[in-house]
């Protein structure tokens, strides 16, 4: 039952479909859509910006996630409150985040624009396609940070005490623990969270729809939009579907990688 | 399953793999063919070809791989 609407938009990928048209109902071009696809310019350099959103986000988030996470297995005054304070993100809709950034960020009213111009800097994403790209990624890692530094603590506090305590008392330093002892042992961990984020961050639309609706200019018009801008306003549901079933090919034999590394990595440790 | 993949003598894939593993990795390697194949060569060769070729990739990888 879960697979209908998959083999639903392949089917529909093989059929001229618009309601628009001269002929409303579907009409069979057989591999014509993928052929239009893999001509498309606008199309792969929306899979290109899709790819550099993906790791600029997921690598930060992936980064500051294990610090936080770090810093959170330790004992501070007010833990509990900023661990509480941290996860909130989590727990806010895309579509209100992408809402509340565009808040942020708007120029002439939101806060940010006015205090950078404060500090001499001309901070404009509807200006400088930089800026939107930036704001776009630092928006994704607001957001999806708290996963990662969950997901981390969770394995950090899953791990035995004893190979750390033994590394210590034979006078390893933090990064030799870090590096030989916590990295090692945290692998299905990290690469389970990202497997998660990196499948996340390539169908990213609504966050950026409401932030920067695409824009300037393509910028931000990550695979997402694309997919929705050709589907929605255009109707052109053929098409649609074809790259809405590359999309998802890209996703699985990306996924299906990494489950292969986690897998292999798993029989070579035994666990 | 673990049993399974220890038993059969591993194929030319640089990983252990079951028949699902093989025949998804087939698939997969097939598209990517196809979609490489209407982009650079159909001009010159149709895609039949191609989809032939991709039959014969999938067995190959499904049998020795």
């Amino acid at each position: 039952m879960g697979l209908l609407p998959f083999f639903y938009v392949v089917y529909v990928g093989f059929f001229d479909w618009n309601i628009f048209s001269k002929v409303a109902g579907l009409v069979y071009t057989g591999a014509n859509n993928y052929r239009r696809l893999v001509f498309d310019a606008d199309f792969l350099a929306s899979i290109q910006r899709s790819v550099t959103f993906t790791l600029w986000a997921v690598s930060i988030e992936m980064v500051l996630g294990m610090a936080l996470a770090q810093l959170l297995m330790r004992d501070f005054v007010g833990k509990g409150f900023f661990r509480a304070i941290h996860a909130l993100p989590l727990t806010v809709a895309p579509i209100a985040v992408g809402a509340t950034w565009r808040l942020l960020t708007m120029p002439g009213l939101g806060p940010l624009p006015y205090y950078l111009k404060q500090i001499g800097f001309d901070y404009n994403i509807g200006r400088y396609p930089t800026h939107a790209f930036a704001t776009t990624v630092l928006m994704d890692v607001w957001h999806w940070t708290p996963f990662v530094t969950l997901t981390m603590l969770a394995g950090l506090s899953a791990l035995p005490r004893e190979p750390f305590e033994q590394a210590m008392v034979d006078g390893a330093n933090r990064w030799q623990i870090l590096r030989h002892l916590t990295l090692p042992m945290l692998r299905p961990v990290i690469l389970t969270a990202l497997f998660l984020r990196i499948m996340d961050a390539l169908r990213i639309v609504d966050e950026v729809f409401m932030l920067t609706g695409g824009g300037p200019g393509m910028r931000t018009h990550y695979i997402g939009i694309f997919v929705w801008r050709v589907v929605f306003p255009k109707t052109d549901y053929g098409y649609g579907s074809a790259m809405s079933v590359l999309l998802l090919y890209f996703t699985i034999v990306l996924c299906w990688l990494l489950l292969t590394t986690i897998t292999q990595a798993r029989r070579e440790s035994g666990t | 399953m673990t049993s399974q993949r220890r038993s059969r003598p591993r194929g030319f894939l640089p990983m252990d793999t079951n028949l699902f593993d093989r025949i998804f990795i087939g698939v997969v390697l097939s598209v990517a063919l196809h979609l490489l194949w209407m982009r650079f060569v159909e001009q010159v060769i149709p895609l039949t070809v191609a989809t032939v070729l991709s039959v014969i990739l999938i067995y190959v990888i499904a049998r020795w791989g």
